[in-house]
């Protein structure tokens, strides 16, 4: 079967540093693959070079076998790649309700008919069913630059989910959330998981977080993939315990 | 739009239909004026409240569509043939004007537009041969649809109204459809928007393309309101003024233009009582209005709003009324 992410050789350098060197990885259908590492071991590079944010030096990127290296973000996620951010990106003066129809609307119709149809372009229900997912109801007309931290991040995540997309990339969605909202949010993208059978990438420091998340994890250190497998065998490792400690 | 609202608009509708009624001369050509310099901030509003986009050459799009009524109609041209012309040349070339934007942002984008407005002037005032140069274009005759004359000042004025009622009304479909919460988007956070698909080049092009394009038919009434058009009408001093027109009104309210535009237009004819003061007052009241209230007229009227408890409206649906 077809991989759903083939990432091959990929390099990224800036100027004289090489903040990815050589990574090669697949992601199958239906898991959650951690990527852990430590600060500076080039994971946001990484996804940002998958999403088309910034253009890979060399290598490839397949998305269902379709190569997309250097695809701009907006193509890819019409391909049906999505993301978080690790700093908030919602709309704030958006409502939460219009946050999410605006993450769906650009997969309904075309150009045309987004101006000439509906204002929801017959998203409205999908929203809703959305916000009822991720526990906002309350909040679904308020301006999303009101809501709480945690509450923008499940907004955050939602909005990633809105266009039932095959592949979703989350970076660092535990950052910054407290544990009560953190267990919500772990929850919530499990429930997700099961009921949609979708596939995650996640890049997570919170150690709790992703071994009770993943199926899978790899490890990044200085740019490389220094170990694979399973959460427990990733905790017992001890490349990676040398890397997370130091030398 | 809920009921307050409502009756906001309504009052002002009817406001608009009776006054001319009641004015000389001069008033109703102020109105008309107003009811001109609204449509082009109406299209200022969505390139830069709406898209977040900011433009400096609006100016530059109210002369292209005035001198290209003026010339086409000269010319034997039907006006309203050249009325169209002049809002799809505005169209194409705000269009071309949108690719800076692509590569630069705020006050960087301000002066690629201010650039522009000059380059613009500069032509209206050197190409003799179309333009006529600083001698402009006189005796620019108003039109006349199945028998109805413009050619009076209070015909033209319901003919300036009616073009103002349907160009709203086509701004204000384009803001509440997905296009406009699109537009918002590239305002707030354009690097999310590409991420959830959004084509924010396309969009951007879009913005800028529609905006001008209001400014162009404009100009195609500000040409047959004036009768005589030359360069100097169109220089930065025009774009500074719809600049202000959307910011003292409410930058990114559905109706700052409206408000914006009657405010630029009306406060320094009254305070011509003042004489000689008149620029200097006027000048303190966008200072102060600036100082305190940057988000305009409209901005205090929702502050006011929500202190006596009501909820804030979202930008998408403010475009549905004042009294949200």
């Amino acid at each position: 079967m077809t991989p759903v992410l083939q990432v091959s050789n990929l390099r990224k350098s800036f100027g004289g540093i090489t903040a990815v060197s050589d990574v090669s990885f697949e992601v199958r259908d239906g898991e959650i693959l951690g990527i852990i590492g430590p600060n500076g071991s080039g994971k946001s590079t990484l996804f940002n070079c998958v999403l088309g944010q910034l253009t890979p030096s060399a290598g490839e990127v397949r998305v269902d076998g379709k190569p997309t290296t250097g695809m701009r973000p907006c193509d890819l996620n019409r391909l049906g790649v999505s993301r978080t951010f690790q700093l908030l990106q919602v709309f704030p003066q958006l409502s939460v309700r219009d946050n999410l129809i605006l993450a769906g609307q650009e997969h309904q119709g075309s150009m045309y008919s987004r101006l000439i149809g509906a204002a929801d372009a017959g998203l409205g229900a999908a929203a809703d069913q959305m916000i009822e997912f991720f526990r906002l109801s309350h909040l679904s007309e308020e301006q999303a630059g009101m809501l709480s931290y945690g509450q923008q991040k499940l907004l955050d995540a939602a909005m990633a989910f809105m266009a039932g997309p095959r592949l979703v990339l989350l970076d660092e969605p535990a950052g910054g959330v407290n544990l009560t909202m953190l267990g919500h949010l772990r929850e919530r993208l499990q429930a997700y998981h099961a009921e949609r059978k979708a596939t995650f990438v996640v890049i997570e420091h919170q150690m709790e977080f992703v071994m009770a998340l993943c199926t899978r994890v790899l490890v990044l250190a200085e740019g490389r993939i220094i170990a694979e497998g399973a959460p427990q065998e990733i905790r017992r490792n001890p490349i990676v315990i040398e890397a997370y400690l130091g030398h | 739009m809920n009921r307050l609202g409502t009756f906001l608009v309504a009052a002002a509708a009817v406001f608009a239909v009776a006054v001319p009624f009641f004015l000389k001369p001069f008033g109703i050509y102020l109105i008309s004026m107003w009811a001109v310099l609204t449509i082009a901030a109406i299209g200022l509003n969505l390139t830069l409240g709406y898209a977040g986009q900011v433009s400096m050459a609006q100016g530059a799009f109210v002369g292209i569509g005035a001198y290209t009524v003026a010339l086409l109609t000269q010319a034997d041209v039907p006006y309203a043939a050249a009325f169209v012309a002049a809002g799809l040349f505005c169209f194409a070339v705000g269009w071309v004007l949108g690719y800076p934007a692509l590569r630069v942002q705020h006050h960087y984008l301000a002066f690629v537009t201010l650039a522009f407005n000059t380059l613009v002037f500069l032509v209206l005032r050197n190409e003799e041969w179309l333009t006529n140069g600083i001698y402009g274009i006189n005796s620019i005759a108003r039109p006349a649809f199945f028998g109805w004359s413009t050619g009076k000042a209070l015909d033209f004025y319901f003919f300036c109204l009616g073009a103002l009622t349907v160009l709203s009304l086509a701004t204000w479909w384009i803001l509440r459809s997905p296009w406009g919460r699109a537009f918002v988007a590239l305002r707030e956070n354009p690097v999310r928007a590409l991420s959830l698909g959004l084509d924010t080049r396309r969009y951007t092009l879009i913005a800028f393309a529609i905006g001008s394009s209001l400014a162009g038919l404009a100009g195609a009434l500000y040409a047959p309101l004036v009768q005589y058009i030359e360069p100097n009408s169109f220089g930065l001093g025009m774009s500074f003024n719809l600049l202000l027109m959307v910011i003292v009104g409410g930058s990114g309210y559905f109706f700052g233009p409206f408000l914006g535009a009657l405010v630029a237009v009306l406060l320094p004819e009254w305070m011509r009582i003042t004489e000689g003061y008149y620029l200097i007052v006027y000048a303190m009241f966008v200072m102060v209005m600036m100082a305190f209230c940057p988000s305009g007229l409209l901005g205090l009227v929702e502050r006011a709003l929500k202190a006596v408890g009501r909820r804030t409206p979202s930008p998408i649906l403010r475009s549905e009324g004042v009294g949200q």
